[in-house]
């Protein structure tokens, strides 16, 4: 993002705390796209937005939902679990009645609460913890998997692929990365196989080097690391640099191309569990040039998840002919709807019934290929 | 988990010894203003971080300039990263803490938190929320131990943090044992009311220890852009609490106090990482500082300081 983008992008989310998106149009849809925007996190951030900006922008085109114009209000949650009830808070304030995010879990989860009491109808497009959708909540709903599908794939994969000798997982200790690590921990103890170490570190940390020491001592040939790409960046640096050679692998939450640019020649080989690229779908075609037309990346793991969660709630509007955000969650449960990232259609839950994770073997250069 | 190995230890030594180096250059900051002028520089964490990208920055530039040879860049390095923080270091006392002077304890204290998040904010703005990062510049190391088994590995990188740990504070130390400024330091440490009457001019020493403690802030941050190669506005958040828990663990106000208590602070977090869980080495920091405190109030080598009412 440059300069100008940031700036314009900051003054958006200025005006937006100061309440004067509220006396811009007054006969638009308003969509609130909620997630980070500044933080360390960022990068999934921008997926987000510029999948659902292009949603809204698309739909605008063909002229909007029933006569009116959809518009996108962008929030920024910094991931932060405070933060974002903060802004569901604004958000219900502004009475605005369509959420596209959070992004990460641990916010996603606090401000859903919120959104479930006021009737606001909440569509994720990145967190995959399963509690989200556990707590028996009518409003929340998500275009993508959870870590009880993609914990799963990537344990079965370390347990009957790589068949590690001494396996270590390590977390972050946040509700995403612990969660999954969990997950994986889980699917490879039933396949026999238990890992030397389970450990967590801190959200922020940079200095593993002690930790990495004992994995190196205790002879670990493959490490799963829960959480975001930031400390396993650092991580997968500093063990190349101590020569503990073990293969790493993470989830979605690591795949993006500042592990590289963190980890440099480090992160060659890395395993990552992502959704399968849309992107390469060949129904997606004029949609991918859309995005590279505007020169933005249309290959990140939430970028059609985002547009589908625009797009969903749009053809809801279409379709069950009212803005009742409350009935348009009951018309989008029994329904199914036709988007980037395939015919969607939800459990009772608010998960998708279908979705599949892929696993990527990234590379230095910040590309990433499926492995066979 | 297999047993003890000694070549292990001495990893865990080396890489705790690192960690450690860094936080007393920090704390050092903490424990000299807190020496002279009986407050807790919360802004301090912040000027570290200021030295960090500062540092990162200027490695960045040098190499599209062409710098290539490693003494060249780390002293250009150290000379712009020290220049800036200083000034840095020096505003920031001269804005937010000169003009509280003689206000009760509390009021330069809540200016410093003020400053604090300022700064965390202003270089947000500045150079953005994201993490910034950067490839290391000097790469390889020394091994030692068996081919087949469990090898030691001494970074270059880990010498040279511990050799500038080592050539600044021994500087700092003749300075403020042997120089004139460093004798007006130390008699304002002792009574600063009396330096006064005796035409010392405090508040000149006061920013001097300013300067001097963001001089080494500044130097923790080359130091940690050059070994981690990541800095974001929120670094200084985290290392300052360590640092500041390092010279209150060493005795707050004195000087060898800091050094000893980061090195203490890095050895904890090392073995508790190392032989507990990774979990428990924030815990097991924090637990020994409240056991030296009870202990020893004063922390490790500070002074009892009962005649200041």
């Amino acid at each position: 993002m440059n300069t100008f983008s940031r700036h314009a992008l900051s003054a958006a989310v200025g005006a937006v705390i100061l309440g004067l998106g509220g006396l811009a149009h007054a006969d638009t849809i308003k969509i609130a796209v909620a997630g980070p925007i500044t933080g360390p996190v960022a990068q999934y951030g921008d997926m987000q937005m510029s999948g659902a900006k292009m949603a809204v922008e698309q739909i605008n085109a063909k002229g909007g939902v029933n006569g009116k114009k959809l518009e996108a209000v962008l929030i920024d949650d910094v991931c932060e679990p405070k933060q974002a009830v903060a802004i569901a808070n604004q958000i219900v304030n502004q009475k605005i009645k369509y959420v596209v995010g959070h992004l990460c879990s641990g916010s996603t989860q606090p401000a859903s609460k919120l959104y479930e009491e006021e009737g606001i109808l909440m569509i994720t497009p990145a967190a995959t913890n399963p509690a989200i959708t556990q707590q028996g909540y009518k409003m929340v709903f998500r275009t993508i998997g959870t870590d009880d599908q993609q914990g799963p794939t990537a344990g079965k994969y370390i347990a009957e692929k790589i068949k590690p000798k001494k396996l270590a997982i390590i977390h972050d200790k946040q509700q995403y990365g612990e969660g999954i690590a969990k997950e994986v921990d889980k699917t490879v103890k039933a396949a026999g196989i238990t890992p030397v170490l389970f450990e967590g570190v801190n959200k922020g940390q940079t200095d593993f080097s002690a930790l990495i020491t004992k994995m190196k001592k205790d002879g670990v040939d493959f490490v799963y690391y829960g959480g975001y790409h930031p400390e396993l960046g650092l991580l997968l640096r500093q063990s190349r640099e101590q020569g503990f050679d073990a293969k790493y692998m993470g989830p979605e939450g690591v795949g993006n191309k500042d592990i590289s640019a963190i980890a440099g020649p480090a992160s060659e080989g890395l395993l990552v569990t992502l959704p399968a690229d849309f992107s390469t779908d060949p129904a997606n075609a004029g949609l991918v040039k859309a995005f590279q037309d505007k020169k933005q990346d249309p290959t990140g793991p939430f970028v059609m998840p985002a547009y589908a969660a625009v797009q969903i709630v749009a053809d809801a509007i279409k379709g069950a002919k009212t803005e009742d955000a409350v009935k348009l969650a009951d018309y989008i449960r029994k329904n199914s709807f036709q988007t980037p990232i395939g015919k969607v259609a939800f459990k009772n839950n608010g998960d998708l019934k279908e979705f599949e994770f892929v696993i990527f073997t990234w590379h230095a250069d910040a590309t990433k290929t499926p492995v066979k | 988990m297999s047993g003890f190995s000694l070549l292990e230890f001495i990893q865990q030594i080396i890489n705790g010894l690192t960690l450690g180096s860094i936080y007393a250059l920090i704390a050092i900051g903490y424990t000299m203003v807190y020496g002279i002028i009986g407050m807790i520089n919360f802004a301090h964490g912040e000027i570290y971080m200021i030295g960090a990208y500062v540092g990162l920055l200027a490695i960045t530039a040098l190499g599209l300039f062409g710098v290539d040879s490693i003494s060249a860049i780390l002293l250009a390095t150290l000379a712009i990263s020290i220049l800036v923080t200083g000034s840095y270091g020096w505003t920031v006392e001269r804005l937010a803490y000169r003009p509280l002077r003689g206000s009760p304890r509390l009021v330069p204290l809540i200016s410093a938190i003020g400053v604090s998040i300022f700064l965390q904010n202003y270089v947000q703005l500045g150079q953005g929320a994201r993490d910034v990062s950067m490839q290391p510049v000097l790469t390889g190391g020394w091994r030692f131990g068996p081919d087949d088994g469990f090898q030691v590995y001494l970074s270059y990188m880990q010498v040279l943090i511990a050799a500038i740990t080592v050539a600044f504070m021994t500087g700092l130390t003749l300075f403020i044992a042997r120089s004139r400024m460093g004798r007006a330091c130390r008699a304002c440490s002792e009574d600063r009311a009396m330096a006064n009457l005796l035409g010392i001019d405090t508040d000149r020493v006061i920013a001097l220890t300013f300067v001097l403690g963001a001089t080494l802030a500044a130097v923790a941050g080359v130091l940690v852009s050059m070994y981690y190669g990541l800095v974001n506005p929120f670094i200084g958040f985290i290392a300052g609490l360590k640092a500041f828990t390092a010279a209150v663990l060493g005795g707050i106000g004195s000087i060898p106090g800091a050094m000893l208590g980061g090195v203490v602070l890095g050895l904890a977090e090392s073995f508790a990482s190392a032989y507990l869980q990774t979990e428990y080495k924030d815990v097991v920091a924090f637990a020994l500082l409240i056991l030296v405190l009870l202990i020893r109030p004063t922390g490790l080598l500070g002074r009892p300081d009962v005649e200041k009412v």
